[in-house]
């Protein structure tokens, strides 16, 4: 008798679970059935303005995207292209930031984060074979102690032929690793092979927009 | 007469067709007015932003109303309040899988891995060949190490799941399952009373390096248009 009940009451539970669930979904078809919203009705005396609106308005868009070549880097696939308009004038298989970061164990404790900087840039400085002025960075991922003299940082050749600065110490450049082109392994600089570097060397103006994404 | 009667019912059947299709392109206009007014907002500062056409069925990474990068999603589903276009800021990316970034902190205790922070966003003739880069394991955060599977939360209470078709095994699937036919319609049904409305909307794409594209790219603090 008891499990009679029982049986029952659990039948009559799972028959109201049902029903609420059944009307859950009743509610979220009706919600799903406004969407998408219907459109606003135009009264014809705004149709003029919301025309002239919409011309003004693409005619600001069209003048945001840059003026002749600029550069557009894929941090994720490591990809560099130079673009002129919708037009990719040269791809490049590149290497980006680690991602890594470098913990200073003694001394001023610093941090730093070898990511590649996202966001607009643009080329500030074009150096035909560059030498690198290590950064302190350098020289506690070795376990060496940080040089006192300048001329003890300088090194030649490690960053290829060309170089283009876009700020805050990052460069695109060469390099010696050619094999690692197409993974990310930089400190945040943008490494290019020396073919494609000689080109984009050659065709992007100092003042060129660099979009990092 | 015949042929007068002809042409009035050719008249009268573009009168027909003609009147729904003029005010078809007047809420248009108004439309295409209100979302180029949304992206010009977004466009005219040098920050990267996205767009989500959801009838369009695409995501589209953007600056300055050029098209970075974009993903085409293969369905959607969704649960919930439907307004959820406009403008929005993504305040949160959550995965159960996080990608850890590696530590290296020489002379001092063993490299440790802590949880990555989001990133912050501040043709012809080509002299590699793309796409074979060699394949070994590096000290490095790359695209592989990104999740397939992970949720976006937006500033007007619109949540996102993005998911790829391979992701989830049996068990994933009944979990989903669970999810999506029993848990999210009772959460809609009570959520309102309890204060918690809900706007969920799950995205699924083809392949798994989209969903960690995607992951990589969007990143906390981004402004985008839904559409």
């Amino acid at each position: 008798m008891f499990v009679k009940r029982l049986l029952i009451a659990a039948a009559l539970a799972y028959l109201g679970f049902l029903a609420v669930l059944g009307a859950a979904h009743l509610i979220g078809l009706k919600q799903a059935s406004a969407w998408p919203p219907a459109g606003r009705a135009i009264a014809a005396k705004d149709l003029p303005k919301i025309e002239n609106n919409v011309q003004q308005l693409e005619k600001r868009m069209s003048g945001l995207p840059p003026k002749g070549l600029y550069i557009v880097i894929d941090t994720a696939e490591n990809r560099l292209f130079v673009k002129n308009g919708k037009e990719v004038v040269r791809t490049a298989v590149v290497s980006c930031g680690s991602g890594v970061v470098l913990e200073e164990s003694g001394g001023r404790q610093r941090k730093w984060v070898f990511d590649t900087p996202r966001g607009e840039f643009s080329v500030k400085s074009k150096i035909t074979n560059p030498y690198w002025v290590k950064p302190d960075w350098v020289f506690i991922e070795e376990g060496e102690s940080i040089p006192k003299e300048v001329e003890e940082r300088i090194e030649g050749g490690t960053l290829g032929d060309y170089a283009l600065g876009f700020g805050q110490g990052y460069f695109i450049h060469g390099t010696l690793y050619t094999r690692l082109l197409g993974r990310n392994v930089t400190h945040g600089c943008v490494r290019v092979g020396d073919e494609d570097l000689k080109a984009i060397f050659n065709a992007v103006p100092i003042g060129a927009k660099i979009y990092i994404y | 007469m015949k042929t007068t009667a002809r042409i009035a019912v050719i008249i009268l059947a573009g009168l027909v067709w003609a009147v729904p299709a003029a005010s078809q392109d007047k809420a248009g206009l108004l439309e295409k007015q209100n979302s180029l007014k949304s992206e010009y907002s977004l466009a005219k500062d040098s920050a990267f932003y996205f767009v989500l056409d959801i009838l369009g069925r695409k995501l589209e990474l953007r600056v300055r109303g050029m098209v970075l990068r974009s993903w085409e999603f293969q369905s959607m589903r969704f649960w919930g309040r439907p307004e959820f276009s406009g403008n929005v800021e993504l305040v949160r990316k959550t995965a159960l899988k996080a990608p850890k970034r590696i530590v290296i902190k020489p002379g001092g205790e063993d490299e440790k891995i802590e949880a990555a922070p989001a990133p912050e966003a501040n043709a012809s003739g080509t002299g590699a060949t793309p796409g074979a880069p060699q394949e070994f394991e590096l000290e490095a955060l790359e695209l592989k190490d990104m999740p397939k599977k992970f949720s976006l939360d937006f500033d007007n209470g619109l949540h996102i799941k993005v998911k790829t078709a391979a992701s989830g095994g049996l068990l994933g699937s009944m979990r989903e399952a669970w999810r999506w036919y029993v848990d999210l319609p009772l959460r809609n049904l009570f959520g309102p009373h309890t204060g918690a409305g809900l706007s969920e909307l799950e995205l699924t794409f083809d392949n798994d390096k989209d969903g960690q594209s995607i992951y990589w790219h969007l990143f906390e603090g981004i402004k985008g248009i839904i559409l």
